[in-house]
């Protein structure tokens, strides 16, 4: 076993279901001969050729819609979306052709089909590079949404989501893509899909991130002090409100993480869930830290937008005194 | 050839080292063996020697730095060689990534989250109040919906007298409505437990009501003559025993009416004792005192014991004992006047009998008319278990026995 990155994890799972599936492709803008901007698909075009590893224009509407003919006809692309702000123009393939198929045929065609697209902020890019897009297909029935936080969890979610008979948004928190490493088994595994992680157990507050926020959380339960069940959403439709609602029964405070802005975000539809099963067990008003309702700004104000360890910190006191 | 030295375990499963201090630059050569780095581990300061003599090609990491074991530390190799080049990470659209050589825990299988012992439900709104009041939620028992703890229980629990119920929950009891004046009966006790009692019954079993008559000539004057005689040893004699004893001889024939049915366990509980319930009229309702072992008893026994309950009844002063156990009901009706009923079963039994008034009756036998006794009876049969014609067999039974008994001496019970 070795230490990986998170995007080393995500190009050995490449690399891996590429062997041992024939019908698995990967498509995108630079995947090929370059290997990605952020080096994910480093080393598939030399090992399986331009006909299993195709760059693509730059026009993420064919990118997606590409995918959709071949998953319909029994491939298994893994579509890369170069940044998260470019799935705007792949936008209609995914609401109005990807998550319906299976329904609109009646279930005579799935689509087979994921999109990784490296997302979120904290990595000083241009505009249009550091968005997170989750809510918009949460929101859309018929696409499964999954965010890895950890090297281990990448590889075993994304062969998990490519093997899934339906249509997977794989997005991937840029920002931790090389902040850490972790032993990541050689041999193939895979992480159930719809399961949340409990990063860590306690008694006396639940916190909810995803993606790098993760991170963020965990910084903050260590600075407040406090004996905090922490929760890694991993799959973000269909969310996993068990984990979440025993945690909160037991703990009847929670404080929820998230990099989205915060009107209608991911945080705010836990909070809601919190409310329709467990509001009989809560100590406290359900707390979240997030972005603000602007566009992400550039990179001398990303620090400012980005849920910090402090302002978590600061939620969690607040929940804990109230 | 180029060597990729890579930062060896110098100690007994150490993961990584600081580099303290390099001993060599890039450009030197070195002997194999010559001293490289000074490198503190977890244990002590170690000096790593050069796996092999050679030219310094490239130094991997700065004085400071940690160093993870496996990592390439130094490139040695001829002189005018290069060392590998780097991985290219990112290309320059990208912005910077942020690289740290922090290792993760590998993941543990996770655990399932442990359902605390103790674990109650209450508004935030009542555990607002619980902390003023400084009352411990996890001790008290709630008696809200579902075990819910209302803002009452804290109150009670913190010793203070509980906030009067809002305007709106009062109701005002008016003396009259739109057509009249009116009265107001508290509905509680016997009269509630009557009522929810009636409709559990009549909303679980189906009822089915058979009616019929029984000549009770020769009833009626073994009763008289023995009323006399057992009025010595103040035994008031009704015709309660003897209906007891006709049920009972009934029910051992027909045993499916001494019956309950348990649907969640898709069963049919036959009952081998005979524990006869009878419905006796107080004030403040109906009470079903049970006359236990009715099977074993003499008509005597049976009428000392059911004077002896009817009293009690009538006091209020029966066991809840007295008023458990029963498998099957008599109610009479005709004691005030009425001939025919349509009873309610009482739930869980499976059928209950109405005695109507004994009263004269021309009746024609022989083809003459003459003057009988006759006893009303109705049978009330569940008739998810019991069916017509089984329950008409039961009532025929009963009324053999009352219409001649000598049967009573003539069969067993």
């Amino acid at each position: 076993m070795t230490n990986l990155t998170l995007i080393q994890a995500v190009n050995q799972a490449l690399q891996q279901e590429m062997k041992r599936d024939p019908t698995v492709m990967v498509l995108g803008e630079d995947v090929g001969k370059n290997g990605g901007v952020f080096r994910a698909t480093e080393g598939l075009w030399q090992a399986f050729g331009d006909e299993r590893v195709v760059d693509t224009p730059l026009a993420e509407s064919g990118i997606v819609g590409v995918s959709l003919g071949l998953a319909v006809n029994g491939f298994k692309p893994v579509a890369e979306i170069q940044f998260d702000g470019f799935l705007a123009p792949a936008f209609d393939q995914v609401i109005s052709h990807v998550g319906r198929i299976r329904n609109r045929s009646r279930g005579r065609f799935h689509a087979q089909l994921v999109i990784r697209v490296p997302y979120g902020g904290g990595i000083h890019a241009p505009e249009h590079h550091s968005e997170s897009p989750e809510t918009y297909f949460v929101h859309t029935p018929g696409i499964k949404v999954v965010i890895p936080s950890t090297p281990y969890d990448a590889k075993g979610l994304l062969l998990a989501a490519i093997r899934d008979p339906d249509p997977v948004l794989f997005f991937e928190p840029k920002k931790i893509y090389r902040a850490f490493r972790q032993e990541v088994p050689e041999t193939d595994y895979t992480i159930p899909i719809g399961k949340a992680r409990l990063v860590k157990q306690g008694h006396d507050i639940t916190v909810i991130a995803w993606g790098a926020q993760v991170r963020t959380a965990e910084q903050a339960v260590v600075q407040a002090k406090v004996d905090a069940d922490i929760i890694d959403l991993r799959t973000l439709s269909p969310l996993d409100t068990d984990t979440v609602i025993n945690s909160v029964t037991k703990t009847g405070r929670c404080v929820i993480v998230q990099e989205a802005p915060k009107t209608c975000g991911l945080a705010a539809e836990v909070i809601a869930r919190i409310n329709e099963r467990a509001l009989l067990s809560l100590e406290a008003p359900v707390a979240r830290v997030t972005g603000f309702d602007t566009v992400m700004p550039l990179s001398r104000l990303e620090d400012s937008y980005l849920p910090s360890p402090e302002r978590v910190v600061k939620a969690i006191k607040k929940t804990m005194e109230f | 050839m180029v060597l990729e030295f890579a930062f060896p375990d110098v100690g007994e499963g150490i993961t990584e080292g600081e580099l303290r201090k390099w001993l060599v630059k890039v450009g030197d050569v070195v002997k194999q063996d010559q001293p490289l780095a000074d490198v503190e581990t977890d244990k002590a300061v170690v000096q790593i020697p050069a796996p092999q003599a050679g030219t310094i090609l490239k130094l991997h990491f700065n004085e400071g730095d940690t160093m993870h074991v496996g990592a390439v530390m130094v490139s040695i190799g001829e002189k005018g060689e290069k060392a590998a080049p780097e991985a290219r990470k990112t290309t320059s659209v990208v912005g910077d990534l942020e690289e740290s050589k922090e290792v993760l825990q590998a993941p543990e299988p996770e655990a399932v989250v442990p359902v605390q012992p103790g674990v109650f439900h209450a508004l935030p709104s009542v555990r607002k109040l619980a902390k003023e009041k400084k009352v411990d939620l996890s001790q008290l028992t709630g008696t809200g919906p579902g075990g819910r703890i209302t803002e009452e229980d804290v109150t009670k629990a913190g010793g203070g007298k509980p906030r009067a119920a809002p305007a709106s929950a009062m109701i005002h009891m008016r003396k009259y409505d739109f057509y009249g004046y009116i009265d107001h009966l508290p509905f509680k006790g016997v009269r509630k437990l009557t009522a929810k009692r009636m409709v559990q019954s009549l909303y679980t079993a189906t009822h089915v009501t058979t009616m019929d008559e029984v000549d009770v000539t020769r009833l009626v004057e073994l009763r008289e003559r023995w009323k006399i005689k057992l009025s010595k040893e103040k035994i008031h004699l009704t015709y309660m025993p003897f209906i007891v004893k006709a049920v009972v001889h009934a029910l051992k024939k027909h045993p499916v009416l001494n019956a309950q049915l348990d649907e969640e366990h898709d069963d049919i509980i036959l009952k081998k004792y005979y524990n006869i319930g009878m419905a006796v009229d107080i004030p403040d309702g109906l009470l079903v005192p049970v006359i236990k072992g009715a099977d074993e008893k003499s008509i005597r026994d049976l009428a000392k014991e059911i004077q002896e309950l009817a009293q009690k009844a009538k006091d209020r002063k029966l066991d809840p004992g007295d008023m458990k156990g029963g498998t099957f009901t008599i109610t009479n009706v005709g004691v005030i006047g009425g001939i025919f009923a349509t009873p309610v079963i009482n739930f869980p039994e499976v059928a209950i009998i109405a005695i109507g008034r004994i009263h004269e009756r021309p009746v024609v036998e022989d083809g003459k008319i003459v003057i009988r006794e006759i006893l009303p009876l109705s049978l009330t049969f569940d008739h998810r278990v019991v069916d017509g014609a089984e329950a008409s067999r039961f009532l025929e039974t009963i009324k053999d026995h009352l219409n001649d008994p000598a049967l009573f001496a003539i069969d067993r019970d």
